[in-house]
């Protein structure tokens, strides 16, 4: 292996797979009983043949898909996964947790779980003494030290777990998805701890599917599909090469793990897809610009005569941006349908009046006259709008302005002031 | 293409001030798992460490109303009571250190997940959590003992330390075992505790060794001189090689009763008046326990060795 000095992490040809059993052999028992027929293994290729190299002080983002294999990959390198082949090498001493406030549990009281979890975050206990009212001070819980864990608020418990995050004296640090829990307060402790790391020269690996949280801290991205390594480089380049990637991977096929679903079937939805104006699937649709939202259905009943489509807007944090219906049946000739017969319902959002964020569409197909559901799909796509200007705010009203110079305004117009 | 993925250390001096780092660093995190583990224990019920008290005692109070008070069984020795209570005192650690350690992996599977350590750490710190109640609860009897005056306390107390220490590793490596297929197979749990059944009756809890080897027909004086049939050196055997057997005879030998011999003396003076049947009089079975908690040990920590790389992709 070459000796770079400056390299803190050098992965070469790493693979991993994964047996999935195929039957349930969670017990003795059942191994008993089948003791004739081996196990038998799906086996997953979590990773194929990575290699990269990452110098000390390098902040370095893997983002990916679901499944793509990046907590797969930090978990390799944190030592909790084993590779299957090739060399993992490490020099620097690595940080032993991947999350804020591992080990916390919510029996103890925060002085108990300073010292269990600053134990797992490798700090001595007299070093845990000395630093103990600096903890405390930082997470601003001075009069809650001995109150247990499970009374405080989601945002105390924060304080307390990144106020002695940021103890740990790791010169790698490795953090998984730390952005896509908590809330608003957590997400900016999340930030300020990266940027302390980041003035600290410390090394960083980040997973996370936090797209602006990459752009901002990150030196360089990694980009994982199917547990290829598919691109490395400068972060803007590997982050457009991702949201084109996500765009075009999902083809507006149904899977059924992520769709929560219900309904009586008797007409059913029988694809859903998002696509822009020149009629190719984007999930990351631009603001302002067109959407098309196309829903197959298909009748599976012969007596089934009047329904109507809905179809909802839902932000992340589930807020309804909006809601829509339409009756099916006075578009198309369904009166005579029959089981069998189907057709394509199409939404068009002239000008996506949303700005940055993720949202998902909600779908519905219901009967006119009993409101009967036919067929309820939750989250049947995500998708993440972007908007290129980085306005803040939800929607882009489409708002025109204009400036008519050397016009004062009348006097009927009422002062907001006075 | 080698399949290594070890932190590179620097060699020499550095990487050994580096293993004793992290030597002593885990050391640390055992401790503190322990202790916060000891602590919600005890911390989460009104009564608190009361019921580690209450559980054996409860037991003691069953199986002396059952077999003293009302069939009027006594195995002959001295200070029937008091050695029942040892005995108890001393399964119950036995018995739950093994059942909560086993459990130790399976339960952690978020920090397995989320933090890299040796995850022998988990079981051994159960297995203190244990260890701490055990000695207290331990203490506790002596000073019972003390008040009844049913002690004999000489220089023979000295064996407490490395009968508890034998005890101990026995139930280490149990827990060792039993936890690595426990992430896998839950339940070795169901299994583990019919084993634990039939192991209570098997390890003189309730009566002492030379009492049992008496009902077996295998002790001087009850019926030497009767044929001994296959099945009975079979028995016999498996009752000299149980080490928690020899560890319960020799804690009442080290604290209670001088004039109970050390489970030796009972095996081979006993069994080697038994002239006529060689198999049990050998010398070779007197190491016999010790030899059953080594290899256990060293099966549980070979088992876990071999597992434990899949822990956190099992879990």
């Amino acid at each position: 292996m070459s000796a770079d000095p400056h390299r803190a992490i050098h992965v070469e040809h790493l693979s991993k797979r994964f047996r999935i059993p195929l039957d349930r052999s969670a017990t003795l028992k059942h191994r008993v009983t089948h003791w004739r027929n081996a196990t038998r293994f799906r086996i997953m290729e979590a990773l194929r043949d990575i290699s990269f190299d990452v110098s000390a002080g390098e902040f370095i983002g893997i983002i990916g898909h679901n499944g793509s294999g990046k907590s797969t990959l930090l978990k390799i390198l944190s030592r909790i996964y084993r590779p299957d082949g090739g060399v993992v090498a490490i020099e620097g001493k690595v940080s032993p947790f991947l999350e804020l406030g591992v080990g916390f549990n919510p029996e103890l009281t925060a002085r108990e779980n300073i010292f269990l979890s600053g134990a797992i975050l490798g700090l001595g206990r007299a070093e845990l003494h000395r630093l103990f009212d600096e903890i405390i001070g930082f997470a601003e819980l001075e009069q809650f030290v001995d109150h247990k864990l499970k009374n405080f608020s989601s945002g105390m418990e924060v304080r307390l777990a990144f106020s002695l995050a940021i103890q740990a004296h790791a010169e790698i640090l490795m953090m998984d998805e730390v952005l896509a829990v908590g809330d608003a307060s957590f997400q900016q402790k999340c930030f300020d701890i990266f940027a302390r790391y980041k003035r600290e020269g410390r090394t960083v690996v980040l997973v996370t599917h936090e797209l602006g949280a990459v752009t901002t801290y990150c030196d360089r991205a990694l980009l994982l599909d199917h547990g290829r390594l598919v691109a490395d480089g400068a972060t803007a380049d590997v982050t457009a090469q991702y949201r084109r990637a996500i765009g075009l991977a999902a083809d507006g096929s149904l899977t059924t793990t992520e769709v929560e679903r219900w309904g009586s079937r008797d007409v059913v939805v029988t694809g859903v897809r998002m696509l822009d104006s020149r009629g190719v699937v984007d999930l990351n649709p631009a603001t302002a610009s067109f959407v098309r939202v196309e829903i197959g259905y298909g009748i599976q009943h012969d007596a089934i005569a009047d329904f109507v489509c809905l179809i909802w807007l839902i932000r992340d944090d589930g807020l309804m941006v909006s809601e829509a219906s339409l009756p099916v049946s006075q578009y198309a000739q369904v009166g005579e349908s029959q089981r069998g017969s189907g057709g394509t319902i199409r939404f068009d959002i002239p000008q996506l009046p949303l700005l940055d964020g993720a949202y998902s569409v909600d779908l519905e197909i219901q009967g006119r006259r009993d409101g009967a559901i036919y067929d309820h799909l939750k989250h049947a796509i995500h998708f993440r709008v972007i908007d290129k200007r980085a306005r803040r705010g939800v929607v882009e009203p489409g708002g025109v302005w204009s400036v008519v110079a050397g016009e004062q305004p009348p006097d009927t117009w009422q002062d907001p002031l006075g | 293409m080698s399949a290594s993925a070890d932190t590179e250390v620097p060699a020499g001096a550095t990487a050994n001030a580096a293993q004793l780092n992290s030597f002593r660093h885990y050391r640390h995190l055992t401790l503190e798992l322990a202790i916060s583990q000891f602590k919600l224990r005890y911390t989460q019920s009104v009564l608190g460490y009361l019921w580690s008290l209450l559980k054996p005692a409860m037991i003691f109070g069953i199986i002396y109303v059952i077999f003293v008070v009302l069939f009027d069984v006594k195995d002959g020795t001295q200070f029937y009571g008091i050695q029942l209570l040892l005995g108890i005192v001393t399964w119950t650690f036995f018995a739950e250190c093994t059942a909560l350690s086993m459990q130790a992996i399976a339960a952690n599977g978020g920090l397995i997940r989320k933090a890299y350590f040796p995850r022998s750490i988990l079981v051994i710190a159960a297995s203190l959590t244990s260890l701490f109640t055990f000695v207290i609860n331990l203490c506790l009897v002596i000073v019972i003992a003390i008040a009844l005056h049913q002690i004999d306390i000489g220089v023979r107390i000295v064996a407490v330390i490395p009968l508890l220490l034998e005890l101990y590793l026995l139930a280490l490596g149990i827990s060792f075992f039993l936890g690595s297929l426990f992430v896998q197979y839950r339940d070795v749990g169901h299994l583990w505790e019919v084993l634990m059944q039939l192991l209570f009756y098997g390890s003189g809890v309730m009566f002492s060794l030379s009492y049992v080897l008496q009902r077996l027909h295998l002790a001087r004086g009850v019926g030497v001189t009767k044929n001994l049939s296959p099945r009975d050196v079979w028995i016999a055997w498996l009752v000299v090689c149980n080490p928690i057997m020899q560890i319960v005879e020799d804690l009442r030998h080290a604290l209670v009763t001088p004039q109970a011999p050390w489970t030796e003396t009972i095996v081979t003076g006993h069994l080697a008046a038994v002239h006529q049947y060689a198999a049990l009089d050998v010398p070779w079975l007197l190491p016999m326990p010790f030899l059953v908690v080594v290899l256990i040990l060293a099966a549980g920590a070979f088992t876990f060795r071999a597992r434990a790389r899949n822990f956190a992709e099992t879990l």
